[in-house]
């Protein structure tokens, strides 16, 4: 009775299956808020994987998001590099510094060919992070971006708008972030849509508390 | 000791008795002995050098194939008309170099004198020193008619001194311009520079390595090899000196009053007893390759495939040369059309023709070809130094590892689709003015630099982020290309509904000395749903409201 039990464990150990309720066995980076790392499979978001981020709009907090992690990565020894591929705005670099990000990381991509960037970014292994914001991709395009990821041990991360909530993904992790309406709170609250484990339920966020 | 140099020492010391003290002190830590004597005898082989001298170069760097006549060639300049060359007939009729052009005509009446061509003679001697600069880096040109090479590190690689001796001849003669037979150069090898030079003005034969026995073997040389002014040479000959062996027994002080040190200079060099530093000549040369297609092409990937036999051939010459490209230049000729040029600018130097080929394919990719391509033509950039990296032990990404000659390789293969301008840097600047504080930065020479000096060690803020640290939430992380005018209602400024201030007024006044002056409330502002917003307000004119930045 015992072999075949400790066989099938062995099994669902194995770090490429997950189980809807399982923590799969990953490599993770803090996020930086203690409250989103419980929440997250591993315990910080994935080293290596496609995350999408879904926001109603640009502002939200979609950036305090990833900032502690993206500080601890470009600072990290010997750090990769990070690109920025068709952002919104321009990334305001002494905002940045101050948060701890190292700037001379980090690369900025302007293109009209955002998907096609963000999959050689992913896939020449030069980067630790590739941060996109893509008006519209195709599910088959964002598969393609997650096999680049997995390729080239990179983070992926898409922003992509709120209206495609609906719309399946093959990202390994995707969340929506709104803003918290509260007053005197600079946060947001955090819906994981799809995970590989984790908690199901909303997590509130307020960036000034990063660990 | 060898009785003979005893001899010498002893000559040699007499005369220095007479000369006074402040000359003696001049030529410093060798005893004061003859200028050539065993001196050079404590020195190591430590460098050999090979000479090339063309004699009659001038008749060479012509180009004169056939002719019926004795041809002399004469130096324009001169005002005596000198003859400089003349040709195997002229020479057997009579005509000997240094006569002025009458006295060649009085010998021979029928020779045909044509003018020298410096520019041509000088082009021919680059054309050789590239070839010996394919087996050796340090080549250096002895105007007008020599080059001398240093080829101590290369005996190894050609497999021993007499086979690279062997294959430098072999490739200086393939060269067209000696294919007559007419004049052919002249090589010697000897421990310095200035002796293999001198044996192969001489046209001796000379293939020393030992500096031993180098003073020997140049006693019979005659004086005028060391190239001297006219009237140096003249009046050694009037003191009886016509040889350097006789020129080496000459007390060195003495010598050194009469003649100036310069000539003395010359003569150490010739020894090996003073460094004798040469001007490595820097090639200039690009890579040209063309290709006539055997059909036209229309597609692409098949212009690349047509183009890998000249990217390959590119690789080699680069290689041989051990130099890298930053940019490549291809012209695709058309049948109407005017020709299409495609150039690829590289973030580093590169040589690899696969990784070329990628790269054009990505340029090429944003290029439409207007009619089908007959001819491909490919013109390299200057060369430059290629560094030499090692390969990493981990591969891309494993273990953490973070190879130099990756983030180029992106940034290149990004720049090659999407233009340079595409993919940039950014940096803070130390200014009030949010839209001057930072600033793109381009990216070339960047990721090497960068790899080298941080890529083990973890990024360090600088001193003024040390010594300032800025307070992280007063600054929006995006800010706008162009602020954005607000509109007012009942005055308050409104975005999405009214904004309610939540920091502010913080005071952004500078520049007017520069033409940037700006005078602006900047506030925090929040929205009703929650974003929240850098917004400020003219302090001056109408006072309006702008957006600014979003704390994103």
């Amino acid at each position: 009775m015992s072999t075949p039990k400790r066989q099938l464990d062995e099994l669902l150990a194995h770090p490429s299956l997950w189980r809807g309720r399982s923590r799969a066995a990953i490599a993770t980076v803090s996020t930086g808020y203690p409250a989103l790392d419980a929440g997250l499979p591993g315990g910080g978001w994935p080293r290596h994987g496609l995350i999408e981020i879904l926001t109603p709009h640009p502002g939200v907090g979609e950036l305090y998001l990833l900032l502690p992690a993206l500080a601890a990565l470009s600072r990290a020894a010997p750090a990769r590099w990070c690109t920025w591929v068709s952002p919104p705005h321009e990334p305001y670099a002494p905002a940045l510094a101050a948060h701890g990000v190292a700037m001379d990381r980090m690369l900025m991509v302007r293109t009209h060919l955002p998907l096609w960037a963000q999959e050689q970014a992913l896939k020449s292994g030069a980067c630790e992070a590739a941060l996109a914001w893509l008006p519209r991709a195709s599910p088959k395009a964002i598969r393609r971006l997650q096999l680049a990821a997995e390729q080239g041990r990179s983070l992926g991360v898409l922003y992509r708008s709120l209206r495609f909530a609906d719309v399946p993904s093959p990202a390994m992790l995707r969340l929506v972030l709104e803003p918290r309406t509260a007053a005197n709170t600079h946060g947001a609250r955090i819906t994981l849509l799809k995970r590989r484990g984790g908690s199901r339920e909303p997590i509130d966020l307020d960036w000034a508390r990063a660990a | 000791m060898h009785p003979r140099s005893m001899r010498l020492i002893i000559e040699a010391d007499r005369p220095v008795e007479r000369v006074p003290s402040v000359l003696r002190v001049r030529p410093a830590p060798p005893p004061p002995t003859g200028p050539g004597s065993q001196a050079a005898l404590a020195l190591e082989p430590r460098e050999l050098w090979i000479a090339a001298h063309v004699p009659g170069l001038p008749l060479a760097a012509l180009h004169v194939a056939e002719r019926s006549v004795p041809l002399v060639v004469v130096d324009a300049e001169d005002r005596n008309q000198r003859v400089v060359a003349a040709d195997a007939r002229a020479r057997a009729a009579g005509v000997r170099v240094g006569m002025t052009l009458g006295a060649a005509l009085a010998a021979v009446p029928d020779i045909d004198p044509q003018p020298r061509h410096t520019a041509r003679e000088l082009v021919l001697m680059q054309q050789l020193a590239g070839i010996a600069a394919t087996f050796t880096p340090l080549v250096s040109l002895e105007p007008p008619d020599g080059l001398v090479l240093e080829i101590k590190p290369s005996i190894n690689l050609f497999g021993g001194l007499r086979e690279l001796c062997r294959r430098l001849r072999d490739a200086c003669l393939a060269h067209p311009v000696f294919a007559t037979g007419e004049c052919t150069p002249h090589f010697t090898l000897a421990p310095t520079a200035l002796a293999a030079l001198a044996a192969a003005r001489a046209g001796a034969r000379c293939f020393i390595t030992d500096p031993k026995v180098l003073p020997a073997r140049l006693k019979p040389l005659p004086i005028g090899v060391l190239r001297w002014p006219e009237e140096e040479n003249a009046r050694l000959a009037a003191m009886g000196v016509h040889t350097l062996g006789e020129l080496m027994r000459l007390p060195r002080a003495g010598f050194a009053r009469r003649f100036g040190p310069a000539q003395l200079a010359d003569l150490d060099r010739l020894l090996g007893r003073r460094a004798d530093p040469k001007r490595r000549i820097a090639m200039r040369e690009r890579y040209r390759g063309s290709l006539d297609l055997d059909h036209e092409i229309h597609e692409h990937d098949r212009l690349l495939r047509a183009l890998e036999p000249l990217l390959a051939e590119l690789e080699e010459f680069l290689r041989a040369r051990q130099r890298g490209i930053t940019s490549l230049r291809c012209r695709f000729r058309h049948y109407r059309a005017e020709p299409t040029v495609c150039i690829l600018r590289l973030a580093q130097p590169e040589s690899d023709a696969t990784r070329l080929g990628s790269l054009l394919r990505e340029r090429l990719a944003t290029i439409a070809l207007p009619e089908p391509v007959r001819r491909c033509e490919l013109v390299s950039g200057a060369l430059t130094e290629r560094p030499v990296a090692s390969r990493a032990l981990w591969a891309p990404g494993e273990h953490g590892s973070a190879p130099a000659g990756e983030m180029p390789a992106l940034v290149e293969h990004l720049r090659a689709r999407l233009g340079a301008a595409a993919v940039y840097g950014v940096e803070c600047v130390a200014e009030h003015r949010p839209e001057r504080a930072w600033r793109k930065k381009g990216t070339e020479g960047w990721g090497r630099a960068l790899d080298e000096a941080r890529s083990l060690l973890p990024a360090k803020r600088t001193k003024e982020e040390r010594a300032h640290p800025p307070v992280p939430f007063s600054r929006p992380l995006w800010l706008l290309h162009q602020p954005e005018a607000l509109t007012v209602h009942r005055g308050r400024p409104h975005y999405d509904g009214a904004l309610e201030l939540l920091v502010g007024p913080e005071r952004i006044e500078s520049g007017w000395w520069d033409g940037g002056d700006v005078q602006r409330d900047y506030y925090v502002a929040r929205t009703s749903t929650g974003a929240r917003l850098w917004i400020y307000r003219e302090c001056t004119g109408v006072r309006a409201w702008f957006l600014h930045g979003l704390f994103g």
